[in-house]
């Protein structure tokens, strides 16, 4: 405590896969307030390869808003001396490369998948997966040839329930021996064991004289259990160990910061845990998404379980390994205007080639906010699985009732029009029930979530003053009906007793206005064909506070489906794009 | 501020980074001198390998395979050899699935790993090495015309440049291919189709540099075997004046060119060379504030591929047509129009 009384000012460095932010923060009386803010572009890679001259670049902004010194004889100034330096210098980095990862196993519904789902918890590449496949006999060759030809960092060896499958396991690893014994001694892969407890003996045997081998808990130990923290817990450290602390420049970013470097989705995923906390309403859950250029990070708390889920694509990077996937034409549905595919795929390739500009026509604009909308469905289709919430309900494929949700990252935050961000938002995660839409403006959440380690109340309190504004509370009704119907009558009372009696109507957005900050009371009550998350056809009293956009009813149905024909779905666009003010 | 930029320079002094595709020794000395075919490194590709079950293929247990082997571990065998035989009635042969030495053996089966083959790295250009890469590459240091490029095949070659249209919005057709290409790098215009593609194949072209090439190409581009580079990116843009310009004050001279594209986690720019006669040229200096003058390229927007140079630096941000407010500079393409544009989609020409 005597520690946390003398932390005067606080540096947060956020290296993301393309900028660097700096944000410096500073005591007044008893909390902490935002001072200024720099972003450059992040220097591992070359020219640099030197994270370190990126921050310094960011530092140098600083120093001039500031007019204050915080960097001499090449470091920075800790502690803080009069108006020079910083008491504290926290880093969190997403940059690094990701672990790239080969998953063996049994079963491609049961372990494989849970040993995906653990993976996604990382910044990890998977790269390939193993398995029988229903085959008879057992592919050991191919096993070993993709390994040795991938060259994986690790491979995570899963498969037989605790007590179960014994030989099918021994010849996985038998192939990962084979394969890691072909390689140079120094670029053999870590093997993680996370199957059937009782070959541990026998799994360190066989591999332990060949590469190194970490044993942690089955992820699936049993047939209706899974059990994915220490293997998430291991996969995270090896990231920690073998990219961020060896990144270039880290040494030095770690000799100024007294706390060792934070991958960001954990940093992230602390802000969400604490708005959980902060909401003090168990029953429902807390939704953060980050969407950056490399990664989409979806970080969510329920019944006070938190979840992190990191989508291996992000508005620069991934979108067209995504389209080999999926389809073009998933993109260009969302495009409110004609447009070929070939001007889509050139703007997507030259986004990768120069992942650091803006959209500066709206044309640019509608794709970004495409790549947008099927990033956030993409990575939140990854993590609903994952969220022991909601299972074997009809709803499960539905987004769970979450308030508030909470949106950072370039791909959203640089949005020219809030709007045009509730928009993305409501069309990419189409939440469900009463929700507040909070938009991370300085995009500080992930570094405050690094500061909560140093200093809690710091974080809390920045986040408190500003740096969360709400884009409005959204009501999404969830039922079918046809167009036009009234879905949902409402009646809105203001702080100063005026009221607005108001109705939604099936397959519209409804704006009412509420300012940020000002408070309404509404009566709720939905048609009985439709739940507010009180209850099918059930209504009530809920109170609200405005944001940027305003009050707002998502009137269109869950799950959201676009018209199949190309006019009215344009039209229908650009309505939609018109009632959000985008 | 961040601001990036390409080089697009007449005669700088460049280092070039030469890198293996993986870990391998390095075959020359730092202080030698290199010409663009000299192999400075060189790496093993991974062999090929096959696991022979013995026991299965004999029908023997997996104890007894040991008897009935013909080979032991570090034979030789070619393809068709009898790796093990059972004699006597019904007996059975397992003979070896490829070329290859016998690496390992146990539990009824036999492993065989094929020659391994060398994989070359060329100096591509000549100079003086002045950095070892150990266990990668080296830094090669030389002396000429460098431009960085938007985007590449992966390819590389050295050969004479050719300038084989007259404007750089004008594209490369086919009748500009003709004998004389054969062995050349041809710097076309703004674009490539692919009846001309099919055209520089057929004439054994050593090279294309285009303005930009449209996406639905990229797969065949990737599969030629010579480099194609474009100045741009990607799209229908032509190409900028000021490469053009320097490219068609360099026709008739040997270049090296390398489609080499960066990617998400390092990698580095395409980029061209030309080399000169030894002088003295200094390195080119990136961390040039921007100021009144100074070249830059459009990177995004209506204007993206286009150069000038810039006239005003205003105070403030400026507005674009998305409603985004940045801060800017007023950049004069020449003749009477000019635009706004934010720093952020503008790179500076060195």
């Amino acid at each position: 405590m005597a520690e946390a009384r003398t932390i005067e000012s606080i540096l947060i460095a956020d290296c993301g896969t393309v900028f660097t932010k700096l944000l410096l923060l500073e005591r007044v009386e008893d909390s902490y307030r935002f001072v200024a803010q720099a972003e450059t572009l992040t220097t591992m890679n070359p020219p640099w390869s030197d994270l370190g001259v990126g921050v310094v670049q960011a530092l140098e902004q600083l120093e001039q808003i500031t007019g204050r010194t915080l960097y001499a004889s090449g470091r920075l100034i800790t502690p803080q001396q009069g108006l020079e330096g910083v008491d504290a210098f926290v880093v969190t980095l997403s940059a690094s490369e990701p672990l790239s990862l080969v998953i063996a196993g049994l079963v491609r519904e049961m372990s494989l998948e849970s040993a995906r789902r653990a993976a996604a918890g990382t910044y990890t590449n998977i790269k390939a997966f193993l398995s029988r496949e229903g085959s008879l006999n057992s592919p050991q060759e191919t096993w070993a040839r993709t390994i040795r030809d991938l060259a994986p960092d690790v491979v995570m060896l899963v498969g037989g329930v605790d007590g179960g499958a014994r030989r099918p396991v021994m010849e996985l690893a038998d192939a990962i021996a084979l394969a890691a014994s072909m390689l140079e001694p120094d670029h053999r892969p870590t093997v993680l064991y996370a199957g059937n407890a009782e070959l541990r003996p026998q799994i360190t045997k066989l591999l332990g004289d060949i590469t190194h081998v970490e044993v942690v808990d089955n992820v699936h130990p049993s047939a209706d259990t899974e059990h994915l923290g220490p293997a998430q817990n291991a996969l995270e450290q090896m990231y920690i160990e073998e990219r961020m602390n060896t990144a270039p420049g880290a040494d030095a970013l770690m000799a100024w910061s007294r706390l060792p470097l934070l991958p960001t989705a954990t940093a992230f995923s602390r802000v969400v845990d604490y708005l959980y906390h902060r909401e003090g309403q168990p029953s429902r859950g807390v939704l953060g998404i980050d969407i950056g250029a490399a990664t989409t990070t979806v970080a969510a708390t329920f019944e006070g379980r938190p979840y992190v889920t990191i989508y291996e694509k992000g508005i620069a990077y991934g979108p067209l390994s995504w389209i080999k996937e999926h389809d073009v034409a998933a993109l260009l549905q969302w495009i409110p205007e004609e447009m070929e595919a070939e001007e889509l795929l050139a703007l997507l390739y030259n986004r990768e080639l120069r992942p650091w500009t803006a959209p500066q026509d709206p044309r640019e604009l509608w794709i970004e906010q495409a790549i947008a909308r099927e990033m956030l469905r993409s990575a939140l289709a990854v993590a609903l699985p994952t969220w022991d919430v909601g299972k074997g309900s009809k709803r499960s494929e539905m987004m769970p009732h979450v308030d508030p949700i909470l949106i950072t990252g370039g791909g959203l935050v640089h949005m020219p029009r809030p709007g045009q961000a509730l928009l993305v938002v409501l069309d990419g995660l189409q939440p469900t029930g009463i929700s507040t839409i909070l938009l991370d403006v300085n995009r500080a959440a992930p570094a405050l979530g690094a500061v909560a380690g140093l200093k809690p109340l710091a974080a809390a309190a920045a986040l408190e003053a500003g740096t969360l504004v709400s884009l409005g509370t959204v009501i999404s009704p969830v039922g079918k009906a046809r167009p036009g119907d009234v879905v949902l009558r409402m009646r809105i009372t203001y702080e100063d007793g005026g009221t607005l009696n108001v109705e939604a109507r099936y397959g519209d957005i409804e704006i009412w206005p509420l300012l940020p900050g000002q408070k309404a009371s509404l009566e709720v009550r939905p048609n009985h064909h439709f739940d507010v998350g009180l209850g099918p056809g059930r209504g009530g009293k809920v109170q609200v506070v405005g944001g940027l956009v305003g009050l707002v009813v998502d009137a269109r149905g869950r799950p959201l489906t676009l018209p199949d024909d190309p006019d009215r779905r344009r039209r229908i666009l650009h309505g939609w794009i018109w009632d959000v003010g985008g | 501020m961040f601001i990036s930029y390409s080089m697009a320079n007449p005669l700088t002094r460049v280092r070039i980074p030469r890198r293996l595709p993986r870990p391998g020794g390095v075959l020359v000395r730092t202080g030698d001198y290199v010409e663009p075919t000299r192999i400075v490194a060189q790496a093993i590709e991974p062999a090929d390998f096959r696991i022979v079950d013995v026991a299965r293929e004999l029908g023997v247990p997996l104890k007894k395979v040991k008897a009935y082997l013909k080979v032991k571990r570090g034979d030789t065998v070619a393809e068709g050899d009898v790796l093990a035989s059972r004699g006597g009635f019904g007996g059975q042969v397992c003979r070896a699935p490829i070329d290859g030495t016998v690496v390992g053996s146990g539990r009824g089966r036999l492993l065989l790993e094929a020659e391994p083959t060398t994989i070359t790295l060329a100096a591509l250009v000549p100079g003086s090495v002045v950095e070892i890469l150990p266990a990668e590459g080296v830094v090669i240091e030389t002396v000429g015309a460098f431009m960085q490029m938007g985007w590449g095949n992966g390819k590389e070659a050295y050969g004479v440049l050719r300038v084989v249209v007259r404007a750089p919005r004008h594209p490369i057709r086919p009748k500009h291919i003709d004998a004389a290409s054969q062995g050349a790098i041809l710097v076309g215009g703004s674009r490539l189709d692919e009846e001309t593609l099919t055209q520089a194949i057929e004439m054994q072209v050593r090279g294309i540099i285009v303005g930009a090439i449209p996406p639905s190409m990229i797969p065949q581009l990737e599969a030629v075997d010579f480099p194609v580079v474009t100045t741009e990116g990607i799209g229908t843009m032509p190409m900028s004046q000021a490469f053009f310009d320097l490219l068609r004050s360099l026709d008739g001279r040997e270049a090296a060119i390398c489609g080499r594209v960066r990617h998400r986690w390092g990698g580095e720019r395409p980029y061209v060379v030309v080399p000169m006669p030894a002088q003295a040229a200094q390195p080119l200096n990136p961390e040039v504030p921007l100021t009144v003058g100074s070249r830059v390229r459009v990177l995004r927007g209506p204007y993206t591929g286009t150069s000038g140079v810039v006239a005003d630096i205003p105070k403030g941000l400026i507005q674009l047509e998305t409603g985004a407010r940045l801060p800017g500079v007023q950049v004069d393409f020449g003749g009477k129009e000019s635009a706004l544009v934010p720093f952020i989609n503008l790179e500076r020409l060195l």
